[in-house]
């Protein structure tokens, strides 16, 4: 699926606004600290519209990369999570029904694989890969929603 | 007149010079606001520069996203997955490469239960060292295959092997067909037997003399899923009863080494997920093992039937597993007749055993742990490789044993792992010898 595909059927009625965010340092660690995921990201391209946004985060599963759109409501929890692309084995896909879970979740300790997140059988990388990615967005979210004067 | 000219022109010239000092500031003061204004308004340079960001910004989201020509656009379901996570697959996925390994230490208790003195020898294994590779050709084919080196120097008693090696062929969204080299599809252990996938050092002896992990023969077959349930089923080169011992069938494994194929065995699972991470499923393998092997001159069939029951949940940090094996194997005495085997050390005709484990990752309580798991665990296992022996032959108690293992798991990282347990091993002769293991693991 490619992003313009995955913004389509993530936005069907209106064009979401492509909004580029360039983190102060402080606002990266903030987003670090509130995720509980290490990443470098300073550039941050979201596509906004008064449904919810839409992120996209790519990151290695076990030695391979997939690609996932994170969409966030405007209250800050996930609407749904859509895998673009994945280079693993597909054994190791994770299944509709498993992303399902992830739907309405905010960023808490139950958004966890030690928690509420359901374990994957025998791919628990991937699982990992996932809720590690909807952590990261949800803490940049609320990074730049705050920014904008946001709560 | 004369006079009013006069006065018109001192009026003019005065007021001349008023408004030429008053056009002159308003000049200078034009010019500031005009200098300013220039300041607000961006130069055609700044639109430019503005330009270039965006489109670098789209560039790099490109490139950090991968949205390059590479990305395939699948439009049909795969997998039994919706349309949308289906379209995932790249058309050009080319080679994957991973790998695992697993190192022991085992040291063994003075002396058994029986107060004998114990010969075996404390022991560090570089247990197995594991490199997969595969190679995606499109969409529909893919190559898999396990190549493992098996306690560090083949010049002192390890081996390589090719562990599995098949082609896999998708028919359709739900079926492929699999030929090759497969892993024998029972189980918890035999087909996912990363150190990361169960707790203990060592697997479950059940899982090693009743099914004889890792196993893997010669064959072809189908699997599938639909749903929550998936499914596999396999036509393979039967195993060499030959081979079997009083210990079980595990010698009778041919590993796709110029296997004997005179007996065809059919192997099949099947798996039901009522919900993510709770699976529940059973499995068998059924096939003579006589292999044209004749006894006074008639050929032994041998048949062989193991089935066996399993189940695996985890959930917040809790993980239980649990299974049930039974093997029965028929002209038993025909078997010990080709290896000459007599009194105890006849094969058993019926074996069988189960196990329960489960752990408890502690770090689940503490919500910025962060990746890394504290996990206690306990297995309990019961197994009997000599449940009955055929008239004419005896049991050897010591075939009838009892494990407990207690230990601790830490994995600093998901896909790394070290475990330490003790196990207090029993058996009926009351020879049972206790040891305590290290084990560290790894995946990539």
């Amino acid at each position: 699926m490619t992003q313009q595909q995955a913004l389509a059927s993530a936005f069907p009625n209106a064009k979401p606004t492509r909004q580029v965010h360039y983190l102060t340092p402080e606002q990266l660690t903030a987003a670090k600290k509130e995720s509980g995921i290490k990443f470098t990201d300073r550039m941050i391209v979201r596509y906004a519209s008064a449904t919810g946004f839409a992120y996209f985060d790519t990151h290695r599963v076990r030695t391979l990369p997939e690609t996932v759109m994170v969409l966030v409501t405007p209250d800050g929890r996930i609407d749904r999570v859509e895998i673009l692309s994945f280079d693993e084995p597909p054994e190791y896909l994770p299944k509709e029904r498993w992303l399902e879970q992830f739907d309405g979740r905010k960023l808490d300790d139950d958004l966890s694989m030690k928690r509420k997140i359901r374990p994957l059988s025998g791919a628990t990388l991937s699982a990992r890969a996932i809720t590690n990615a909807s952590r990261k967005v949800l803490a940049l979210h609320r990074v730049l929603q705050r920014a904008n004067g946001g709560k | 007149m004369l006079k009013r000219i006069t006065v018109t022109l001192l009026a003019l010239a005065m007021t001349t010079s008023v408004f030429a000092q008053d056009v002159a500031d308003i000049d200078r003061r034009l010019r500031a606001i005009e200098e300013a204004i220039a300041k607000l308004q961006p130069s055609n340079e700044v639109a430019e520069l503005r330009r270039q960001i965006e489109v670098l910004s789209a560039e790099i989201e490109s490139l950090k996203t991968r949205q390059t020509d590479t990305t395939a656009v699948a439009d049909t379901e795969q997998f039994g997955l919706g349309a949308a996570a289906s379209k995932v697959y790249r058309v050009d996925h080319g080679i994957s490469f991973g790998g695992y390994g697993e190192m022991l230490y085992e040291n063994f208790a003075g002396s058994n239960d029986a107060g004998a003195r114990n010969a075996t020898k404390d022991r560090f294994d570089m247990l197995r060292g594991v490199l997969y590779t595969g190679y995606k050709y499109n969409d529909r084919v893919l190559f898999n295959s396990e190549i493992e080196f098996e306690h560090g120097n083949t010049a002192l008693g390890g081996e390589a092997s090719v562990e599995f090696a098949y082609l896999d062929f998708l028919a359709t969204k739900n079926v492929g067909v699999r030929t090759g080299l497969l892993l024998i599809p029972m189980g918890l252990v035999n087909e996912q037997h990363e150190p990361t996938t169960y707790l203990t050092a060592r697997r479950s002896t059940v899982e090693n003399a009743i099914i004889p992990t890792t196993w893997r023969e010669m064959g072809a077959g189908v699997f599938g899923e639909h749903g929550p349930v998936s499914w596999r089923a396999y036509a393979v080169n039967s195993i060499r009863g030959d081979r079997f011992t009083a210990g079980g069938v595990r010698g009778g494994r041919q590993k796709g080494a110029n296997a004997q194929i005179e007996d065809i065995a059919l192997t099949g699972r099947l798996d039901y997920e009522p919900f993510d991470g709770t699976t529940i499923g059973g499995s068998f393998f059924s096939g003579n093992t006589g292999q044209g092997n004749a006894v006074n001159g008639s050929v032994v069939e041998g048949n062989l039937t193991i089935f066996d029951l399993h189940g695996e949940a985890q959930f917040r940090g809790a993980t239980v597993r649990a299974l049930w094996a039974q093997a029965t194997l028929d002209d038993v005495t025909e078997l010990n007749a080709l290896q000459g085997l007599t009194g105890n050390r006849s094969i058993g005709e019926e074996l069988g055993g189960w196990y329960v484990e489960a752990g408890y990752d502690v770090s689940s309580l503490l919500p910025r742990f962060g990746e890394s798991a504290l996990t206690p665990y306990l297995r309990y296992e019961q197994l009997d490789t000599q449940r009955s022996v055929p008239l004419g032959f005896t049991r050897n108690p010591a075939s009838e044993q009892t494990i407990f293992t207690i230990g601790l798991q830490f994995r600093p990282v998901p896909q790394t792992v070290i475990k330490a347990d003790y196990q207090n091993s029993d058996n009926e002769a009351g020879t049972g010898l206790d040891q305590w293991n290290i084990g560290v693991g790894y995946i990539f």
